[in-house]
């Protein structure tokens, strides 16, 4: 038995007995394509936080401003892992969109209340896409980008003060979030979206 | 450095059966956790795993969910925190009990027999003040993380592997405000650290050495 067969394209063939946090939503994610239509899923996702926080970290000031610094340049380490993938595997990178992200960066906690929902919400995009990966390597570096993300919105919420469980935590295991949810998340912020995107595999 | 050496010939681990001795050890492999393991694998009574299923990548972080579990429920009941630090550490606990359960039933879905929770000792102290205790808190869940993630792509069932990146990614959030509890970085990589399983159990075993 080759353990490496869910790679190569048997990982919707599961056995019913999945007990831990199974998702239905998993098991039917046909629209995540190729491992670089996910890939670019992933680096809209990625620039989308990398240029809110190189606009709104202005609004921080110590240990908080180093913290939104490091979680910054997470971002952009990111979009260069993720992008340089892409070229490897002979696809094309989308481009950065156009952001107007409006009153979230109008003051430290509207900053960081926007910083924290959407963290939350690209780790969860994370963790709906590891199913459909069909790389193995990909799928390291996917899931190691993920847990950063997770870290990136405890510390946020740890910052904004919120309660331990439901805001710093969210329970013992996460939801996934499907590539639709995400998207339509994002839209309201993006600028000639569908010129920044098209030809590539997000599709809004 | 010998296993004599490293646990002070004190046993850290006990075990309530032979069989989770035996599994332990095999997860344990070449690098010797535990005095006896030397014995057996001169007696070639041990074989490093080379071929993980499922079933046994979930026991052995089952195992580690059993030591972190049992970690705050001793650390909570020195009663050394208070305040924010109390109100952040104790879902920690509540979490680690979950993902016991949660692993436990799902090895017996699968048709495996969950490994019992061993008995673990501490190194005196390790729970004496709040920072020696967030301390090794912190040292267990940056663990728990390169664990998770050195078994990612070793999962055959794609959505075990997908309830296990969850259980990382609530394990990276743990790490996160560890580290920020004790001063420390919360985000030291940009991508989670991977450890094999005998790194990993090299560490634990010299963290609860007796």
């Amino acid at each position: 038995m080759d353990r490496r067969s869910f790679v190569k394209g048997t990982l919707v063939a599961v056995p019913g007995a999945v007990v831990l946090q199974s998702a239905p939503a998993w098991a039917q994610s046909p629209s995540y394509g190729s491992d670089i239509d996910i890939l670019n899923y992933a680096l809209v996702a990625e620039y989308f936080l990398s240029e809110f926080y190189r606009r709104g970290k202005v609004q921080m000031s110590g240990k908080g401003a180093r913290y939104i610094q490091s979680i910054g340049d997470d971002e952009d380490g990111h979009i260069a892992a993720i992008t340089q993938t892409i070229q490897n595997l002979g696809g094309s990178p989308v481009q950065a969109p156009g952001l107007d992200y409006g009153k979230a960066l109008t003051s430290q906690s509207t900053f960081l209340e926007f910083a924290l929902r959407f963290e939350n919400l690209f780790a969860r995009a994370y963790l709906g896409a590891a199913p459909a990966i069909q790389n193995k390597e990909i799928l390291q570096a996917a899931a190691g980008i993920y847990g950063v993300e997770e870290r990136h919105a405890a510390i946020v919420a740890q910052l904004l003060g919120r309660e331990p469980e439901g805001g710093v935590y969210v329970g013992a295991v996460n939801e996934p979030a499907d590539k639709a949810t995400v998207l339509k998340a994002i839209e309201p912020y993006l600028k000639g979206a569908k010129a920044a995107t098209s030809g590539a595999a997000v599709t809004l | 450095m010998a296993a004599g050496q490293l646990f002070d010939g004190e046993p850290v681990i006990e075990f309530s059966s032979d069989r989770d001795r035996r599994t332990f050890l095999k997860w344990a492999g070449i690098i010797g956790v535990g005095s006896t393991l030397t014995v057996l694998l001169r007696s070639g009574y041990v074989a490093a795993q080379t071929e993980d299923d499922d079933i046994d990548i979930l026991n052995y972080v089952l195992t580690l969910e059993y030591l972190e579990a049992d970690f705050y429920e001793r650390g909570l009941g020195a009663d050394r925190l208070s305040g924010r630090d109390l109100a952040l550490v104790e879902p920690i606990g509540a979490h680690e009990r979950a993902h016991v359960s949660l692993i436990t039933s799902t090895v017996e879905k699968l048709g495996g027999t969950p490994v019992e929770q061993p008995s673990f000792n501490y190194p005196s102290g390790t729970f004496g003040s709040r920072d020696k205790f967030l301390q090794a808190a912190y040292t267990f869940e940056a663990l728990g993380v390169t664990a998770y993630h050195g078994q990612v792509t070793n999962f055959q069932n794609g959505e075990l592997l997908a309830a296990a990146a969850t259980i990382a990614g609530t394990e990276s959030r743990h790490a996160a405000i560890l580290a920020d509890l004790t001063g420390q970085n919360p985000f030291p990589r940009p991508l989670e650290k991977q450890a094999s399983r005998n790194q990993v159990l090299q560490t634990a075993g010299k963290f609860i050495r007796g």
